[in-house]
């Protein structure tokens, strides 16, 4: 009976959540000028493949790709490396500077020096127009740190021990006894690192922009996409007369999602088996 | 040694923060501080240039690369590999590496962070940043290169040179006004209030001249056809979307009582008075009657309520009998209307007014005052760079930039360009593919160029866009209709012979950075987004109760203070651009 | 639930290293424990120049900042920056609406991807769990201007929960939802709900997986049916990740940024949809005022760090769990 229940719960709330990317994905197989009319929900009025030939005709995008792609790969190895040793770190109650780093790396997500000092500090670290930038900075997230911490905490002390009085360091401990047992969260926080840095724009538009060769693919999409829902007040009826004719229409923009996206939903699975599913911790015995 | 251990680490860190804010800081900023010498010692010191001196007509060729920064997105550009791209280069030997900025431009951030870190590109289309990058001493002031590098740009900006001269205090030359033609005409008119085609028609094409004249072609043809395909007809819709209502909204209340463009103020002719144009009593009467509008059922009731992608997909939908906007603001939704073969659902144009005491002066020219390009102190050689912007602005340049290469998109049939018609084609019909590869209409940014309608010497225009195309483009419905009027275009039926702003274009003007008044702007336009939808939501009877409440907030949020300010700015203007003098 | 967490906690953890610190040195301390140090150090380095360093953009705040002069140029103004601030009504009115919405959104945030989590592990089907979950999360990546248009539209006069409100008689007219400036606040929530409670939920599944599966049969022999496991076994299990979200969370109840109030929000709703990083925006950088900007950015961190220090100590105090 529960598990009618919850199986039809479930059900309901799939269906309301698959809705709006359904929507985007018709619409992009829509003729954009149709699409104006509105009134699309689940499936194209008038299938086209256009909007897709128009974004994968700008050759900027195999850079952008071959750029995104590597610093997604770089920067979620980078991150969980540095958060996965941190935190085990702090999760040793014995360790001397425990208070004082978790404290020092928690303030972190709550201050910033603002948009000009970094700039000017990535300058002076001759950061800019490098594909460094994109994953030397933020190696570290506080976030991700205690996180993975608050999982360590829930994994037996009994095995850290018994593997010190084998004679390990605690490198070793860390490395052959703690993170094995931590797939689960580090799959889950290598996903959060792939998807932050796959969709990641602003550092490029700000670095990067006069350098072609490290364009990345959000970036590259970004240029293609209008975006005068955002225009300010303080914009001129001449300049929008001219930003309009560069509206790329809505067709375009569902495209863009959806090209963004599905390279998301092909590695998602390999990710996912760690955390859903019929993985258990077998070998933890308290 | 006993360290107390807690305290060690945090003390290092506060001295190491202290330390490296000193250097960090001063780093930054040095350049800036050293180049804010004169920037008048731009000149010709660079000794590269095998350029003679006097003409600009011997130009160096060898391959040079200029950096540029774009305020606007340009989603096209394609690294100069399109076909007029590779010409430019094979000609003046220049390649331009640019960088655009995205979404809805403005480049704010950026030009923000190039002012602070002392890093700038050679060349710049600034807009509205401009002030910011003048400030930190970075823009080389044009004038002496202008007078002895640059004849084409001469000719095109004469009459007008007073227009580029940055303000009546500082009359050096910042930039190159190229964000618009010089000479530029409207071949039509695509704002004004429009109505449906086929309400015109079953109407038997009635005049359309008043706010009175409008609302009852509406309302009789409501309620004749009160649904269309099955669904309400709505009979006036505006998009109350965000900065869209400036559009449809507010705007049309000054055209409609006789000022002209000025944004959000309204300057007096006379005594060049600026104050926010809400403030004038004929305003208030024509946010009444779109009061009245509302209360009668005229006007829809999800104006204010719905995203700009329903208000197009109403439209598109044909059932929206008036609409008061600018062609550019619904064209999408037109031509989905055009494409599904509707063409009695689309839309012509009529000067509407609260009375006939006013003109409409939707059409009255501001003159040449354009955003434009500048060239920065980091260019290595400005003599080398105003002459490559100079053969842009010449004839051959021109034709380049906005026809192509000829025999390839274009050919000259006795005498005459004509364009053939695979290429119209894909212009029309592909344009992003288009401009990518061609690079038709990329560089039009990058130097001062003629306007439509203006011809050249060999009796061609220089634009793509000419009169004859505007007619040939009606549809047959609106072609009757035009007759019906009397009149070959919709332009037709607006007043000419306006004269030109003495004022120019007062969105282009600099306003000052320092102080309240850009907060003050900002409050009143918060106002202003909040009041108006209010009020002509409102009962009429709490109408005047409710306006005289916005224009005392107005005041309240400093309204005055700002509105002084401009009309300092606005005479000084003026100044600068005739040479009159006022007080 | 005390067999979960063999560890000692963060809490006691501090008390007992306190005071056997003082007799040791620290310098031996260091190099007994120097893997962990080596494992550390150069990443509270990195984070030192990274984010610490950049601080001294602060004082900012305390001038009248211009990029174009040097730090030394700068016109100094005190605390005028922040004075204005605190006169300002907007302020205030823009503050009460980011805290509104982000307490909502918070208790939102956590109730609804919990037990998302807790019921898709009950389910017994791989497949469908797979799917599903994948399902949920898509919402996540679909942008907020898409998002909020349709919300919008299923809100409008003519969409369709006005239908089916009319349908069902329970209203006689449709009612202009987007349109009623008190109701804006749970569209946002619900919007958010919507959107994110997939995305949300990933965590927690993770952490359930970390649950000895001995705890579930070991409740089943004592007789616990389903809803008993899940109330004993389950949320127990995850109490630590929830509880470290919720401190971390807590926190952040300035910043939610703007995007989605602002999409969703309309003309006639501003006086409850303007948040604080709007007003930052609009009345900061927009204009040019980087020290307002920058005054308003020191005031949102010291209220996040404040914030961060009390959840921490309540929940150290009162529920042994906490991230410093």
């Amino acid at each position: 009976m529960f598990n009618f229940i919850n199986y039809f719960v479930l059900t309901v709330i799939v269906v309301a959540t698959v809705y709006p990317f359904l929507n985007v994905l018709a619409i992009s197989l829509n003729d954009s000028t149709d699409t104006v009319r509105g009134g699309i929900y689940l499936w194209p009025r008038q299938f086209t493949l256009k909007n897709y030939e128009t974004i994968f005709g700008y050759s900027t995008l195999i850079t952008g790709f071959k750029i995104s792609v590597l610093r997604t790969v770089i920067g979620t190895v980078l991150g969980l490396i540095s958060a996965s040793m941190l935190a085990y770190t702090l999760s040793r109650p014995d360790f001397r500077s425990r208070r004082f780093v978790s404290v020092f790396l928690a303030l972190t997500m709550y201050f910033s020096g603002g948009m000009v000092p970094v700039y000017i500090l990535m300058r002076d670290l001759h950061l800019i127009g490098t594909f460094a930038i994109y994953v030397l900075p933020g190696i570290v997230s506080a976030f991700n740190v205690f996180v993975i911490r608050s999982f360590i905490d829930g994994l037996p002390y009994a095995l850290q021990e018994s593997a010190k009085l084998d004679g390990a360091n605690d490198f070793q401990i860390y490395y052959k006894v703690v993170l094995p047992l931590c797939k689960p969260v580090l799959a889950t926080i290598a996903l959060f690192l792939a998807v932050g840095q796959w969709n990641s724009w602003f550092d490029t538009y700000l670095y990067n922009g006069n350098k072609p060769s490290l364009t990345t693919l959000q970036y590259e999409l970004m240029k293609i996409l209008d975006s005068t829902q955002q225009g300010s007040a303080m914009v001129n009826s001449n300049d929008l007369a001219k930003l309009m004719q560069q509206v790329s229409p809505e067709s375009i923009k569902m495209a863009i999602t959806i090209v963004v996206t599905v390279p998301i939903l092909v590695v998602y699975p390999f990710l996912q088996r760690f955390f859903v599913g019929g993985m258990t911790l077998g070998a933890v015995k308290a | 040694m006993k360290w107390n251990s807690k305290k060690a680490l945090p003390l290092l860190t506060l001295t190491g923060v202290v330390l490296l804010a000193g250097c960090g800081g001063n780093n930054g900023n040095d350049n800036a501080a050293d180049s804010s010498s004169s920037p008048a010692s731009a000149g010709p010191t660079s000794s590269s240039a095998a350029a003679p001196s006097d003409s600009g007509t011997k130009m160096d060729t060898t391959p040079i690369t200029f950096t540029f920064f774009g305020a606007d997105a340009s989603p096209n550009w394609n690294n100069m590999q399109d076909e007029v791209g590779k010409v430019i280069t094979e000609k003046t030997g220049v390649t331009i590496n640019a960088e655009y900025d995205v979404a809805s431009g403005g480049g704010q951030s950026k030009i923000a962070l190039m002012a602070a870190s002392g890093q700038y590109p050679d060349l710049i289309f600034a807009k509205g940043e401009l002030g910011k990058l003048i400030d930190a001493g970075a823009i080389l002031d044009l004038t002496d290169l202008i007078d002895k590098y640059a004849p084409h740009i001469k000719a095109i900006m004469k009459g007008s040179e007073n227009r580029m001269k940055y303000s009546y205090d500082d009359q050096a030359i910042y930039s190159l006004p190229t964000n618009g033609g010089v000479g530029s005409q409207y071949f039509d008119a695509t704002g004004g209030f429009e109505v449906q085609l086929r309400v015109l028609k079953e109407l038997g094409y009635p005049q359309i001249k008043t706010v009175q004249d409008y609302e009852n072609v509406l309302s009789e043809y409501v309620k004749k056809h009160p649904t269309t395909d099955g669904q309400p007809t709505i009979p006036l819709l505006l998009n109350g979307d965000g900065w869209k209502r400036m559009i449809t909204i507010t705007n049309p209340a000054f055209l409609a009582t006789g000022a002209p463009d000025d944004g959000e103020y309204y300057v007096d002719p006379q005594t060049y008075q600026a104050e926010l144009h809400y403030k004038r009593p004929e305003e208030r009467d024509y946010f009444k009657w779109l009061n009245h509008m509302y209360n009668v059922g005229l006007l829809d009731k999800d104006t204010f309520v719905e995203k700009d992608d329903q208000y197009q997909a109403k439209i598109a939908s044909g059932r929206v009998l008036g609409l008061i906007s600018q062609e550019w603001e619904y064209g999408n939704a037109e031509n989905a209307l055009k494409s599904a073969g509707k063409d009695d659902r689309t839309y012509g144009h009529f000067p509407v007014t609260m009375s006939d005491q006013y003109q409409e002066k939707e059409l009255q020219s501001a003159g040449v005052d354009f955003w434009g390009i500048s060239i920065t102190k980091a260019c290595k050689d400005p003599v080398r760079a105003i002459q490559f912007l100079d053969w842009l602005a010449s004839d051959e340049g021109q034709v380049l930039i906005n026809w192509g290469i000829e025999g390839k998109h274009y050919n000259v049939v006795d005498g005459k360009r004509v364009i053939p018609e695979d290429v119209l084609n894909a212009k029309v019909n592909d344009n992003a593919n288009f401009t990518k590869t061609t690079g038709i209409g990329l560089y039009t940014a990058f130097a001062p160029h003629y306007g439509d309608g203006v011809k050249d010497p060999t009796g061609n225009y220089y634009t793509t866009n000419f009169p004859e195309q505007i007619q040939a483009s009606y549809s047959d419905a609106e072609k009757e209709a035009l007759k019906a009027y009397n009149a070959t275009t919709w332009k037709d039926l607006w007043p000419s012979d306006l004269p030109v702003k003495e004022w120019g274009a007062l969105y282009n003007m600099q306003v000052p950075t320092d102080g309240d008044y850009q907060v003050i702007y900002q409050k009143t336009q918060e106002i202003v987004d909040k009041s108006i939808p209010k009020i002509i939501l409102a009962k009429p009877e709490d109408f005047d109760k409710l306006y005289d409440q916005f224009l005392a907030d107005l005041n309240k949020a400093g309204a005055e203070k700002m509105e002084a300010t401009y009309t300092e700015l606005v005479k000084n203007r003026v100044k600068l651009f005739t040479g009159k003098d006022i007080q | 639930m005390d067999s979960q967490s063999a560890i000692p906690s963060a809490g006691r953890a501090n008390a007992t290293s306190a005071s056997t610190a003082g007799k040791r040195s620290f310098w031996t301390e260091i190099v007994r424990q120097k893997y962990l140090y080596l494992m550390s150090l150069p990443f509270v380095i990195w984070l030192f120049v990274f984010n610490y360093v950049p601080i001294w953009g602060w004082t900012m705040a305390f001038q009248n900042y211009k990029p174009a002069k040097s730090f030394i140029d700068q016109k100094w103004v005190g605390f005028d920056q922040f004075r204005t601030l605190f006169h300002d009504d907007q302020f205030y009115m823009v503050l009460r609406n980011t805290l509104a919405m982000s307490v909502m959104g918070l208790v939102a945030g956590f109730v609804f991807p919990i037990v998302f989590a807790v019921l898709l592990n009950e389910v017994k089907g791989v497949a469908f769990k797979r799917v599903a979950q994948t399902i949920s999360y898509l919402p996540h990546f679909v942008s907020w201007v898409v998002v909020a248009g349709i919300v919008t539209n299923m809100l409008s006069l003519g969409g369709v929960v006005n239908h089916i409100l009319v349908w069902l008689h329970i209203i006689d007219e449709p009612i202009q939802f987007m349109a009623k400036p008190h109701w804006f606040w749970g569209i946002v929530t619900g919007a958010d709900i919507w959107k994110e409670t997939g995305w949300n939920a990933i965590i927690y599944l993770a952490a359930i997986t970390g649950i000895d599966k001995e705890l579930y049969e070991a409740a089943r022999v004592d007789g616990a049916g389903r809803f008993r496991q899940m109330w004993n076994v389950t949320l127990p299990g995850i109490r630590s990740t929830i509880m470290v979200l919720f401190i971390m969370s807590i926190g952040h109840l300035l910043s939610i940024g703007y995007e989605k109030q602002m999409l969703l929000g309309n003309n006639l709703v501003s006086d409850y949809s303007q948040v604080l990083d709007l007003y930052a925006l609009n009345y900061g950088i927009k204009i040019a005022h980087f020290s307002y900007g920058t005054a308003i950015s020191m005031f949102n961190s010291v209220i996040s760090i404040i914030l961060l220090f009390t959840a921490n100590g309540l929940f150290k105090k009162f529920a042994k769990e906490s991230i410093m």
